[in-house]
């Protein structure tokens, strides 16, 4: 009966609510979106996940950010700044008018305050980020309490020194844990500056049911670039991603993301829902990673044959579209990508033959260990069916994320797992040192899990990281991508794209590349009473 | 000190010894997986020196034996210590997710009783007609039915279709929180209802065969006073047995059900902190969870002298 008296309530097939019909953007109103996870901390030093980061960007505001949509930095606390040709030196000059939410003025000393913090603090992931600065080590290991190149020649100027040169290390001052801090508030409220923000952002904190809902309403003493045309922003905590697009439907969302493929796929069907669906591609590689001393995978023909035996272009149909076939490592929008290289064509013919070549002829039996998640789980079946097809049986070992992340980068570890990738900037150090440089490699826990050595990687990657001028690092790092192309110590599947379906009064978003969601630009065209208007 | 103040001493004591055993054993259980906390924690882009700060802050670059004397040492001062995930005291998270859940697993036992026991009545009172049969199908239902279908399918027909509750979350105030409990309550009792119908049933129909159901009804007295008054009292023993194991394991947490509407209890804490490898966490929601079912199973079997007197000598 039931099941008769819900099948008679005709199912949604477009939005509720339509758009008021404004031509410019305005203020008003609350945006609301859920998450799948919770915030597990306010502290920017320690918060390192992407829940957090949606709610530290709307509090906080660092020296550096990425402009809406792209990865290009755009200054916020910083009016203006200079690097100097080898990359070493990093001068910041601070807006005068930018202040803590509670009306104090932020200056130079509060975002020395807050790197110094991050090296300080032994749970915090981000003393690596500063591991160039000169006199870091000393702070880390609490051998100085403050750290030599980070100085504040006044109130509004700000200098970092590098030990090695790195020009990749503007971007790290556009991470949450830069922002400033104030040393007198973070000793104030002691533990409790988990949940205590004092930030100089867009937003403040209204309220917090930590588990359940976050809300943040608009900061009255916030004079930066951003417009934060929404009153309030709410974020719902832990809320199944399937429920969320019921709540879209409902209308008790504004906007939804990362919609599981049966949504995505049904949204896409649906004429009136399908223009709010937008689509960018991420900062980040999915594919399979070999372990390149382990057998087969040390002979490069192997790694060649599974590049080749691949199908991409499956893959990406699975996916609903939502990947990109990828040639290399680098995704869209990074500096020094090839885009003259082709992602392995899906060659069988020449699979077989480099197996052969290796002395695989007659078969091959490989393990793959993964992650139960949804997306490995399709890329991982598609590509045993691929290789069935050149000769190679691949079993799939599910393990749960904390055993896979501490197996893959401990030495004689599983020879061939899923490997996915999201960049901590679009720089391309984040990418290419980070897994594939040897300096990266380690016994226990290296972030270069492949154990991939190449000198002449090596070398290019050096020379590109210490190089001030850009046209010089985007050829050496075009050369870098050639090498890995051609010596792949991973099979490059895909470059995943996320999608946001947003009702059709929410107006201005813009899917950040870096950040994923960006609301810095989203305004609700709401009627004169701040109403939703009904279809 | 009478008997049963004796009893109860003695099974607090229990208690301690039961919660004792239990979080240890999580602890070996948790250790022996071949996955490193510090890793979990922060993530594939960690070096190799970070990793090692965060397991020297932690405890975690010790053996098993350092690592649990290094728990243990804090917990017997009362400190269940600091989750790796959120930096924030267990003991204030368990305080803050303990309502919800207590909330949410009274609602459910609530309607395991007031739809169960009536069902399990009805059935007995006419066994072998169609009433016992329709209350057996049912119960086959519910109790074949996993939470995470049954949860799945009432949000969409009650909440996402007919839009008489709430899709998801905890709601404030008072209504607030009584409309978003019906559908997880709900979902949660499912099992319960069939298991406590199906007991009811069969312990009524022992009971009604027994001499002292016989004589009620040779001296006239009405079938509803033999079957409410006589029979039934005796019968709900097992029950009460149920309810107390229950209580104790739904305060455990309702890990699947929690998830689905969104329920910010225990059940879904713990879900974040078996992921993350929150190995404080993790051990503070097993002691409560210890401690919840050795309560109530106290309880329960003070009820059981509550309700049947003879017991109360041995």
């Amino acid at each position: 009966m039931l099941l008769a008296l819900a099948a008679c309530s005709p199912p949604s097939a477009g939005p509720k609510y339509e758009a008021a019909g404004a031509q410019t953007p305005h203020r008003g109103g609350t945006l609301r979106f859920a998450v799948r996870d919770t915030i597990p901390t306010l502290d920017p030093t320690v918060a390192y996940d992407e829940i957090s980061y949606f709610a530290l960007r709307l509090l906080w505001e660092p020296l550096l950010d990425y402009a809406p949509g792209s990865a290009v930095l755009v200054g916020r606390l910083a009016e203006r700044w200079e690097v100097t040709e080898n990359a070493t030196t990093f001068h910041f000059w601070l807006r005068a008018d930018s202040r803590f939410s509670d009306g104090t003025p932020v200056v130079a000393a509060d975002v020395k305050f807050a790197l110094e913090r991050a090296l300080r603090t032994p749970d915090s992931p981000f003393s690596q980020w500063l591991g160039d600065v000169t006199g870091a080590s000393e702070v880390i290991a609490n051998k100085a309490p403050h750290c030599a190149g980070i100085s504040t020649p006044n109130e509004r100027e700000l200098v970092i020194h590098l030990e090695h040169p790195n020009a990749g290390f503007l971007y790290t001052l556009a991470a949450p844990f830069t922002a400033p801090q104030r040393e007198s508030h973070v000793a104030a409220v002691g533990a409790d500056v988990r949940r205590t923000p004092l930030g100089n952002g867009p937003y403040m904190l209204d309220r917090w049911s930590e588990g359940e809902r976050f809300v943040v309403t608009r900061n009255p003493v916030y004079s930066g670039a951003q417009p934060a045309y929404p009153d309030e922003i709410e974020m719902l905590e832990g809320v199944a991603r399937d429920t969320q697009f019921m709540m879209l439907e409902q209308g008790e969302l504004d906007t939804a993301y990362r919609l599981a493929a049966p949504d995505l796929m049904w949204v896409k069907a649906q004429p009136r829902w399908r223009s709010y669906v937008k689509t960018s591609t991420m900062m980040n590689t999915q594919g399979f990673r070999f372990d390149v001393t382990q057998k087969p995978f040390d002979d490069v023909r192997v790694r060649r044959a599974f590049n080749y035996a691949l199908d991409r272009a499956h893959v990406a149909k699975l996916l609903v579209g939502a990947a990109l076939p990828a040639h290399g490592m680098l995704p869209p929008g990074v500096l020094g990508r090839d885009e003259t290289l082709q992602p392995y064509p899906h060659d069988i013919a020449k699979a077989r033959a480099l197996l052969g070549e290796a002395g695989y002829g007659t078969g091959l039996e490989v393990e793959l260990v993964t992650i139960a998640d949804e997306d490995a789980t399709k890329l991982a079946e598609s590509f045993q069916a691929d290789l069935a097809e050149v000769g190679v049986t691949m079993h799939i070992s599910v393990v749960a994320f904390s055993v896979y992340l501490t197996a893959l980068g401990k030495r004689g570890g599983p020879a061939l797992a899923y490997a996915g990738w999201l960049g901590d900037s679009p720089d391309p150090t984040s990418f290419l040192d980070a897994k594939f440089a040897s300096a990266a490699i380690s016994d226990d826990a290296s972030p270069n899990d492949s154990f991939y050595a190449n000198p002449k990687l090596d070398g290019l990657l050096d020379a590109a990281r210490t190089d001030g001028d850009s046209n010089n690092r985007i050829r050496l790092y075009n050369e870098a991508e050639r090498v890995l192309a051609d010596d792949p110590p991973w099979v490059w599947a895909y470059h995943e794209a996320t999608n946001e379906v947003s009702q059709p009064y929410v107006k201005g978003m813009a899917p950040s590349p870096v950040w994923i969601r960006d609301f810095s630009t989203v305004w609700l065209d709401l009627d004169e009473h701040g109403e939703r208007v009904e279809r | 000190m009478s008997l049963t103040l004796r009893f109860v001493v003695r099974r607090v004591g229990w208690a301690f010894v039961v919660a004792w055993f239990a979080i240890s054993v999580t602890f070996a259980m948790v250790v022996a997986i071949p996955a490193d906390p510090a890793k979990a924690l922060l993530g594939p882009h960690a070096t190799e020196e970070t990793i090692k700060r965060v397991q020297e802050h932690y405890c975690l670059d010790r053996g098993f034996a350092g690592q649990y004397a290094c728990w243990m040492s804090n917990v017997v001062h009362g400190d269940l210590g600091e989750s790796y995930r959120t930096k924030r005291p267990v003991t204030e998270i368990l305080a803050e997710r303990i309502g919800p859940t207590v909330m949410l697993a009274l609602a459910a036992i609530f309607l395991q009783i007031v739809i169960g026991v009536p069902l399990g009545i009805i059935a007995a009172w006419r066994k072998g007609q169609w009433p016992d049969r329709a209350a057996g199908l049912v119960g086959l239902i519910g109790q074949s039915a996993p939470p995470f279908f049954v949860g799945t399918l009432v949000l969409y027909l009650f909440a996402f279709r007919l839009g008489w509750f709430p899709i998801s979350g905890y709601g404030s105030g008072l209504l607030g929180h009584v409309r978003h409990l019906v559908l997880p309550a709900m979902t949660l009792a499912t099992v319960g209802i069939a298991l406590y119908a199906r007991v009811t049933r069969s312990e009524l129909i022992d009971s009604l065969g027994e001499d002292y159901v016989r004589t009620a009804r040779a001296k006239g007295v009405r079938e509803r006073d033999v079957l409410l008054r006589h029979a039934l009292r005796p019968a709900l023993g097992p029950l009460v047995t149920l309810i107390g194991v229950d209580l104790g394991v739904l305060v455990g947490g309702a890990v699947v059900v929690e998830y689905i509407f969104a329920w910010p209890g225990l059940g879904r804490e713990v879900l974040a902190g078996i992921f993350a490898l929150d190995l404080p966490l993790i051990l503070g929601v097993v002691l409560i969870s210890a401690f919840a079912i050795a309560i109530a199973n106290l309880f329960a079997d003070l009820a059981y002298l509550w309700l049947d007197p003879r017991l109360r000598d041995r």
